[in-house]
């Protein structure tokens, strides 16, 4: 490390300043290598180009301002030091900094050249430790997983053929069964369905604790969801004789949430409530908006069962709990399908929580984001209490050259989507959650705020990572267009939010407008219908 | 009218016979290998019209034999399901993309794995192909 250069990227727009910072690098003994830019957007794009060891850092350029400059360096290079060399004496903007993981905070005016010597290289040194750190503790979580999956995949093995000899019996091929057997059989078979469960959750939750679980939030029907999770417990409830309903609200709006990952919340949800229920009690599955909160809608499961004392309301949640009460007499499984409807909802943005008097029957509640476009733009095209001058729709598609793609559609969907991620910078731009359940949607729009030029370097990246992934793009064409959002200055004394609202309006209508360009493409025409939907909520 | 024959790739034994059971009962007719190798060279000479493979097998996995089997001109467009003790989250995609028709994790739902044995088999008969 040390007979090699350090590499510094110095982002500075006063040439007086670079200048000096320049000859203090030089000054010191050890051997640097020093590339110097005046804009943020100049700097990003060295830090793709040539990864430097170190940046250091002016945070008022003329693109950039404040804690947002040091925000979007950390974003585009995570692993790299970064050295705030400030004009001011800002203790609690300093601090701020160092909580986010910038490395230091100097000013300007008073560093010599050997203090900021020694300030870059412990910076890299103690970047490097946290990078260390962190892989360890990566590897430790990794190694976690892989022996919990291993143990998972060892226990399934007999299970199955338990599973499967027992239905043999059960369903007579081996012979006819006296109704005693059969009867001591399904008791086997409710066992080995119960352990199959535990195991599934099992892997779930050391998932959910060590952030594996990916939640892609869409734009989605709650209501559908709901009765989906209705018709698959019918059964359950039939067999115990538990009546099982549903009430909807005819206005709840559309949600921000993955289908999947709900749908599984859900049929947790439903399936707990059904198994505390006594015969001829019934279970209620709700979804509704509520007065006081117009952001979220509210999903509830009722059940008139045996209701939860004080102290089990407060740890249900938890990991490995179970009601002690209950332990004797009900298996139910390993505490974790509570935790992991936690996790789930949580990785939405979500609360979730129960209400019960004992013997009175409880009600969990969880809340989910209602889809509103203009909510998730207004962090990426308002700028200090102003909406940006240039906003950006732009537009990614990718088409699979085969009529019926195969499975791997969604593989390329999905790694489409991360790359599109990697290429925006976090608080200007916004890559739009796709619209409906399905995968097969091809088209992405990106919302990018401010100049075209940036927007310019933005699309070439996502063309060139996009193009880079040759197994992605085998299957595909690939077309990326931006226009620019024109909308009429507001009249004076209009509102932000007012602001906000038009402009997320308009971008719907051309996001509608350039799918109908595609009527041949039953896809699009999906989603386009879903975007009208949106808007008739807003 | 011949039965479709279905060859069943999983190397514990006991799984094997109990998943001959089941489709015999179901009015399929069945053959066997009980690794990688042998279900290529099974394949090759029964000329099966679907197979059901477990992905962790010795001498060569199943991911090995599903790239085989693209390699063999009587094979293709015959359906794999695959069937498998292995978490889906790692290998549903990399099944599916490697020529699989289906994936599911052991234990499997009798009633769900039958269907979608049943469904491909109609799917992947062309007229001429596979007379029965």
């Amino acid at each position: 490390m040390s007979d090699q250069a350090t590499r510094v990227l110095l982002i500075e727009d006063n040439p007086g300043d670079a200048d000096l910072v320049r000859l203090r690098l030089v000054e010191g003994k050890s051997l640097v290598e020093v590339t110097c830019v005046d804009r943020l957007a100049d700097g990003i794009a060295s830090l793709d180009l040539h990864p430097p060891s170190v940046v250091l850092l002016d945070l008022n350029l003329p693109d950039s301002h404040g804690a947002e400059t040091f925000r979007a360096v950390m974003a585009q290079a995570p692993g790299v030091p970064v050295v705030i060399l400030s004009g001011q004496d800002d203790e609690a903007l300093a601090l701020k900094a160092v909580h986010q993981g910038v490395q230091d905070y100097l000013i300007k005016g008073d560093i010599t050249s050997k203090q900021l010597e020694r300030a870059m290289r412990y910076a890299v040194e103690r970047q490097a430790l946290l990078r260390s750190l962190e892989i360890t503790r990566k590897q430790q979580l990794e190694f976690k997983n892989q022996f919990l999956s291993h143990v998972s995949h060892e226990l399934r093995t007999p299970l199955t053929c338990i599973h499967q000899y027992v239905t043999i019996l059960l369903d007579g091929l081996a012979g006819p069964m006296a109704p005693e057997q059969s009867d001591h059989l399904k008791t086997v078979l409710k066992s080995v369905n119960q352990l199959h469960a535990m195991i599934r959750d099992l892997l779930e939750a050391t998932r959910a604790e060590s952030g594996k679980i990916r939640v892609e939030p869409r734009c989605i029907s709650i209501g559908e969801l709901v009765q989906q999770a209705v018709t698959m417990m019918r059964p359950i409830a039939g067999e115990r004789q538990v009546g099982l309903e549903i009430g909807l609200d005819n206005r709840i709006p559309l949600v921000h949430a993955d289908p999947d990952r709900i749908l599984e919340v859900l049929i947790n949800l439903t399936d707990n409530a059904i198994k505390f229920t006594s015969t001829e009690g019934s279970v209620m599955v709700k979804a509704c908006m509520v007065e006081a909160d117009e952001d979220a809608v509210y999903v509830s499961v009722t059940d008139t069962g045996r209701g939860i004392s004080p102290e089990a309301k407060a740890l249900i949640f938890e990991r490995l709990y179970q009601d002690p009460e209950l332990i004797d007499n009900n298996r139910t499984g390993l505490g974790l399908g509570l935790f992991i409807c936690r996790e789930l909802v949580k990785l939405h943005g979500g609360k979730i929580w129960v209400a019960s008097e004992p013997g009175q029957g409880s009600t969990f509640t969880f809340t989910l984001p209602v889809y509103s476009l203009a909510k998730l733009l207004s962090p990426v095209i308002v700028h200090e209490q102003q909406l940006r001058e240039h906003i950006v729709l732009v537009k990614v598609e990718l088409t699979p050259l085969s009529k019926s793609p195969r499975g791997n559609w969604r593989e390329v969907w999905q790694q489409s989507l991360d790359t599109l991620r990697r290429c925006v910078y976090p608080d200007k731009d916004l890559v739009l959650p796709p619209v409906g359940g399905s995968a097969a949607a091809q088209t992405f729009f990106v919302v990018a705020s401010t100049d075209l030029q940036r927007c310019g370097v933005m699309m070439a990246r996502i063309r060139g990572q996009l193009e880079r992934n040759e197994e992605l793009l085998a299957g595909a064409t690939l077309l990326i267009s931006a226009v620019p959002v024109e909308f009429a200055s507001p009249p004076a004394g209009t509102s932000l939010d007012k602001q906000v609202q038009t402009v997320s309006s308009r971008i719907t209508e051309m996001i509608m407008s350039s799918m109908a360009a595609e009527p041949a493409n039953a896809g699009n025409g999906r989603a386009a219908s879903n975007f009208r939907k949106i808007q008739s909520n807003h | 009218m011949s039965k479709p024959k279905i060859l069943i790739v999983d190397d514990d034994p006991d799984l094997r016979r109990a998943l001959r059971l089941r489709l015999r009962a179901n009015n399929y007719e069945t053959v066997h290998a009980q690794d990688g190798y042998t279900a290529v060279a099974v394949a090759r000479k029964e000329q099966p019209d679907l197979i059901v493979l477990d992905l962790g097998l010795p001498a060569g996995d199943g991911f090995v034999v599903l790239e085989r089997l693209q390699n063999i001109d009587t094979m293709a467009g015959v359906p794999v399901v695959v069937l498998t003790a292995r978490d889906p989250q790692n290998n549903e995609e990399r099944a599916l993309k490697s020529g699989a028709a289906a994936f599911f994790q052991k234990p499997v739902d009798n009633a769900e794995l039958l269907d979608v044995i049943r469904a491909s088999l109609t799917n992947s008969r062309t007229p001429g192909t596979h007379p029965s």
